[in-house]
């Protein structure tokens, strides 16, 4: 369980790496993908619910840190997309939910919540429209992560998959 | 109780957790502004710093390098325009002054561009866009709002050729405007130069130096340049006096032909310059 949790967290840091340095490239209209919450989906869905919710907030916690960011905003959207994500581990279905549409679904819902949950907590301007907030700081990032998701999941290794 | 204390974790340990952490997350939220946060934050932001620096060294050098390569290209067009435009501001100024001069002067004129140079250094020669149709003739001044610029040398229907200041061929009678006294004006393929001037006449350097209205060419008094030297040469009677023209003969492009009709009988009687030399050819 140690081994599996810092494995987790030294895949984190290359991933934050690149989500602070090189996601800019692929940013589309001022809307980035959230590979960070990939990656904790990913082990939510493959090792539970628990270690999901828990990866999720050190996860949060570390990226609040590190970016300079609200300190608290991540760890919320993310500890509460780990518990979610952690809804689909299911030992019977965790094979098919890391099936790349299944997949792609989780991360969408995930990443919807994440990003509502961070941007009520930093970025959303209450003036403005919610619904059109909502819709520009929520809706459209999750579904470009979910796309990016999706396309991920399509090309991993099916065999480590099931291996792990 | 301790068994139910624990059945009820085994039922709701990851509701148990997650309230947990969510209140977590709340506090630290509460407490962004605390001064230990700010440590913390600040000791993680610099640590992790280094490593996103390095990337970004990486993929800034390429944006960069792309960015340069959109900037020359950008400097380079806007080279271009300011070019454009520079040159726009310089013919703008020369009309401008030109159309104060043609308001001012009781001479007619008649207007022209200069189509081509001969920058020759002996025997600099402009062809203008006017010629016969205009009513330009041979031997008529060519001035411009700063000064004399040369003699009109032929003509054909639409156009013409000055002889300028900067050719040998070209002497005029001039005088210093200041001392009244009279010259030869000519180019030696160097400067120009004021020739017969004895060395007991009254000139000085910067002395102002005009068309005489002697001068068989341009008898009115028409600016030309300063004097720039004297040199009292110990074998010679004469001072060789140079002086340097208002006009810039290199970036000139308008003009004006002043449309002079001499007194036939004065051009007979006073052998004009520009006829004899003619004749001569």
């Amino acid at each position: 369980m140690r081994t599996k949790f810092l494995l987790s967290i030294l895949f984190f840091i290359p991933v934050l790496i690149f989500q602070i340095t090189l996601v800019q490239f692929i940013t589309w209209n001022a809307i980035t993908p959230n590979f960070i919450l990939i990656l904790l989906v990913f082990y939510s869905i493959l090792y539970g619910q628990l270690y999901g919710t828990v990866l999720g907030f050190v996860y949060g916690l570390l990226f609040d840190l590190i970016t300079g960011g609200l300190l608290g905003s991540a760890m919320l959207s993310s500890t509460l997309a780990g518990f979610i994500a952690g809804y689909f581990s299911n030992e019977n279905k965790r094979h098919i939910n890391l099936k790349p549409f299944n997949f792609g679904l989780i991360v969408l819902l995930c990443s919807i919540t994440a990003s509502i949950i961070f941007s009520i907590f930093s970025t959303i301007d209450f003036n403005k429209n919610i619904i059109s907030s909502l819709f520009e700081e929520g809706l459209l990032p999750g579904l470009y992560t979910s796309i990016v998701a999706l396309i991920i999941i399509y090309f991993y290794p099916r065999r480590k998959l099931l291996e792990s | 109780m301790l068994k139910i204390f624990y059945s009820f974790w085994y039922k709701f340990k990851e509701y148990i957790v997650l309230i947990i952490l969510i209140l977590a997350s709340l506090f630290a939220l509460s407490n962004n502004n605390n001064a230990s946060v700010k440590n913390v934050r600040t000791i993680a932001f610099s640590s992790f710093a280094l490593f996103s620096s390095l990337i970004s060294d990486v993929t800034s050098s390429t944006l960069i390098k792309n960015e340069n390569g959109k900037l020359r290209r950008l400097n380079a067009e806007l080279m271009l325009q300011v070019n454009l435009l520079r040159k726009y501001g310089i013919e703008n100024q020369e009309l401008k002054r030109l159309l104060a001069l043609k308001d001012t002067t009781s001479f007619p004129l008649i207007s022209a561009s200069v189509v081509s140079k001969s920058l020759n250094t002996a025997s600099n020669t402009f062809t203008l866009n006017s010629g016969k149709i205009d009513g330009v003739k041979p031997g008529m001044p060519v001035i411009n709002d700063l000064g004399f610029i040369g003699i009109v040398y032929s003509v054909s229907d639409n156009y013409s050729m000055i002889r300028t200041l900067r050719n040998v061929d070209l002497r005029i009678r001039v005088k210093d405007e200041r001392s009244r006294v009279d010259a030869i004006l000519k180019w030696d393929g160097d400067d120009l130069i004021l020739t017969n001037i004895p060395k007991t006449s009254d000139i000085k350097i910067g002395d102002r130096i005009v068309s005489s209205e002697l001068s068989t060419i341009v008898p009115l008094p028409i600016p030309i340049g300063y004097i720039t030297s004297i040199n009292n040469m110990s074998t010679d009677i004469f001072n060789r006096v140079k002086i340097k023209s208002f006009s810039n003969l290199t970036s000139v492009e308008n003009l004006f032909i002043i449309k002079m009709v001499k007194s036939v009988q004065m051009n007979k009687l006073e052998l004009n310059f520009f006829e004899k030399e003619n004749s001569a050819n």
